[in-house]
């Protein structure tokens, strides 16, 4: 694939760039594509076939779409080689959509010449990196913060329509807290935001009327059990979606922490 | 010295106990307000051979004992559902043993929860048809407040979900459901207290009231109890009808408890669970020595710990059936399936499906539980993957509830907004909608002794329970390996 992009003419080779640098957003049925080793999740739009994620765990900063759901992808097209068959992604924002698809239930068989990326866990039981085994690393203590405290910020985006604090979210949650008790912080503001999603064929989603204020509720909740002072939280919430732009609108579906000393 | 007991009433020294072995599991009944003394180590008889019984802080007087006495006016204590002999649990059988040698006037068969509905002739014994078949307790509560749907009941085998005393349309609107007690045994495993954030709701978890510390939410079908405290004193006041009971009581209910550990310890085909060169994880003595709180998830320090010594095989009979258990614990640990369309394991980031195995979810190292809060939808409630008859039958025995879900709820994950439940599970605590079907899995330990399985009672053995995963999975099990998983579980 590089090579044949090398060898067109520059005219064409510039044409390719530019359709490489595409951002696409569109909204389909996730497909499992079997491998040897873990599955991959596609996605079919406009009669190509993307990459859109692969199984890992929690701690994985992507986490894969689910069979029963759409999924709404906004990403990047990636020039290069295809992964599991699809053009790849990158970046890329996946959103579990919340109501329930019977017709997303698309698993394939593995297939010769078609595997899966590299991952640090199996399909089976995680495994112990051989390094690990010879010589077991003691768990790393928590790094509390310390002074000098400034005000800080931290931000959660969320998957479209959704409230809910995957592991990966209440990881920055916990930071925001704990930097928040270690500095005694004074206001602990969120300002939690409802996005709107423009798709590549011109229609606008728009995120369900509640959904910034559930979002701050939350994480107000966690913040405040993780030991804050309850009266130092404050809440904004922005119910009014922005405009959407078909590039930035992930970062439109967030919630951010603020926290002043 | 090892004490075998299977008496009832005793006080035993442990050469007299000796001599009881033979006795049926039947004749070992604990009866509430027994007296005696119910020593450190006993062997019960079971199905597949023995359960064991430990106490890791010696014998227990019963006489006075608050677990052994009756608190309320109906006679039980909670002896009476947590048998030593049966796991810390009890089986249907025993139940219908029990049913037989009282005339069903033992206090276990009270009509508070001990039959089908308190509004039925006590005394037939067709008002406790799910006790006796399926060793179900009635569990009624309430609909949250805050519930994010509306319950119908569908049909209502046992009419105390249409009665007007004991209903939804009662003046106190009550759901009943029914549920298998669970062993109160090797909780040290089963209370291990979780992290302040619950993977599976991305929200805090429950606190011990006393305390303010975060709890496991890792027992009770519905995690609805936060400590063994709060449990006892809900399941006095509820199952016990006592009208009080005092902190004293309470902490010498949970210490008792908390001493108590069960597993199988013998098994007719595979022999002593516990000689030297055993699988080290196998037997009551084991499971009091580990530590709790391992994740077992891996290939390297598993849930069930090795099972490499009984590998070889041979010749006999009792190595081959040695053999076949661990290829079951390899089964369990590294045989792959589609994992899909499970409440807060396919939902929590993970993707669905999930290509795993048995050990993903059921990861806590010797119990098989989840080392997180262990409420799943595993689907052994909800339509269309229930246990119970796919098809309308009249000899349903459960009832069924339709639940609506709120425009503005977030829906079942994969069941979406109208589902068709035998028991909502925690979204009766939790009044969310995505919950609805979702219960606490429960320890793999003295399973022989406690049959039947699954918070319904459905499976009426292991075979069942493994059928029923193979199809909910599309696991393709072959015979062999239905087997392997069979042993493998009998001598947990």
């Amino acid at each position: 694939m590089k090579l044949r992009v090398l060898a067109v003419p520059h005219v064409i080779l510039l044409v390719v760039q530019i359709a490489a640098a595409q951002q696409i957003n569109f909204v389909a049925c996730p497909v499992v594509r079997d491998t040897r080793t873990v599955p991959c999740f596609l996605a079919e739009y406009e009669g190509e076939t993307y990459f859109l994620a692969v199984q890992q765990d929690i701690s994985a900063d992507q986490y894969p779409p689910q069979l029963l759901h759409d999924v709404l992808v906004e990403g990047t097209i990636q020039p290069g080689p295809r992964v599991c068959g699809g053009i790849p992604l990158k970046p890329v924002k996946l959103s579990v959509m919340p109501e329930v698809n019977p017709a997303c239930n698309t698993i394939l068989p593995a297939e010769p010449g078609i595997d899966a990326p590299p991952t640090h866990r199996p399909a089976g039981p995680s495994t112990r990196p051989a390094a690990a085994a010879a010589a077991p690393a003691a768990p790393a203590a928590p790094v509390r913060p310390t002074p000098p405290f400034g005000e800080r910020e931290w931000k959660i985006l969320y998957d479209f329509d959704s409230a809910f604090l995957f592991s990966r979210d209440t990881r920055t949650v916990n930071q925001a807290a704990d930097y928040a008790v270690a500095a005694k912080a004074k206001q602990i503001e969120i300002v939690a935001h409802r996005g709107a999603t423009l798709l590549s064929n011109g229609k606008v989603l728009v995120e369900g009327q509640a959904i910034a204020a559930q979002r701050a509720e939350r994480v107000a909740t966690l913040l405040k059990g993780l030991g804050t002072d309850p009266a130092s939280v404050k809440v904004r919430v922005m119910s009014a979606p922005p405009q959407p732009d078909g590039k930035t609108d992930p970062e439109n579906r967030v919630v951010s922490i603020r926290v002043s000393p | 010295m090892r004490a075998m007991w299977v008496g009832s009433v005793a006080v035993l020294a442990a050469t007299a106990a000796m001599a009881l072995a033979q006795q049926t599991a039947s004749t070992a009944w604990i009866s509430a307000g027994t007296t005696g003394v119910l020593p450190a180590q006993a062997e019960f008889p079971t199905p597949a051979g023995r359960v064991g019984f430990l106490l890791s802080g010696g014998p227990v007087e019963m006489k006075g004992h608050p677990f052994f006495t009756p608190l309320g006016k109906n006679g039980r204590a909670c002896v009476t559902c947590h048998q030593p002999a049966y796991g810390m649990s009890f089986s249907a059988e025993a139940a219908r043993d029990l049913w037989k040698r009282t005339g069903g006037k033992d206090p276990l068969f009270a009509a508070v929860d001990g039959s089908n509905c308190p509004s039925l002739p006590q005394e037939q014994e067709k008002s406790h048809s799910l006790l006796l078949e399926r060793g179900l307790i009635r569990v009624f509560l309430p609909v949250p407040k805050n519930a994010e749907f509306t319950i119908n009941v569908v049909s209502d085998p046992t009419g105390c979900n249409t009665s007007t005393v004991y209903g939804l349309d009662s003046p106190t609107p009550t759901v009943s459901v029914y549920r298998r007690p669970r062993m109160a045994a090797n909780l040290k495993y089963v209370t291990n207290p979780a992290p302040r954030i619950v993977l599976k709701l991305g929200a805090l978890s429950d606190t011990d009231p006393a305390t303010g510390r975060p709890v496991g939410m890792n027992f009770m079908a519905d995690a609805r109890e936060a400590t063994l405290i709060t449990q006892a004193r809900s399941a006095l006041l509820g199952h016990g009808e006592a009208q009080s009971v005092t902190d004293d009581q309470l902490q010498k209910i949970v210490e008792f408890e908390n001493q108590v550990y069960v597993a199988q310890i013998f098994d007719r085909s595979a022999g002593s669970l516990v000689e030297p060169g055993a699988p080290p994880a196998l037997g009551p003595a084991s499971m009091a020595a580990h530590r709790p709180g391992v994740l077992g998830d891996n290939d390297y320090d598993s849930v069930f710990l090795s099972f490499d010594s009984w590998k070889k095989g041979g010749a006999s009979p009792q190595e081959q059936f040695r053999a076949s258990v661990a290829r079951g614990a390899d089964i369990f640990m590294f045989r792959q399936f589609w994992l899909r369309d499970v409440t807060h394991i396919n939902s929590i980031g993970l993707g669905n499906p999930l290509k795993r195995t048995c050990a993903t979810c059921h990861n806590h190292q010797m119990t098989g539980q989840d080392l997180s809060a262990g409420f799943v939808d595993l689907g052994t409630t909800n339509y269309p993957r229930w246990t119970e008859p796919p098809l309308y039958s009249d000899a349903r025995d459960l009832p069924v509830f339709k639940i609506t879900c709120k425009p503005e709820a977030l829906p079942h994950p994969y069941l979406g907004r109208v589902i068709y439940t035998s028991d909502p599970g925690r979204a009766l605590i939790s009044g969310r909608c995505a919950d609805v079907g979702s219960i606490v899995m429960q320890q793999f330990r003295g399973l022989s002794a406690r049959a039947p399985y699954y918070s319904n009672g459905s499976a009426k053995n292991l075979r069942e329970l493994v059928d029923y995963y193979d199809r909910r999975f599309d696991m393709k099990l072959s015979e062999a390996e239905k087997q392997d998983l069979i042993n493998f579980l009998g001598v947990l």
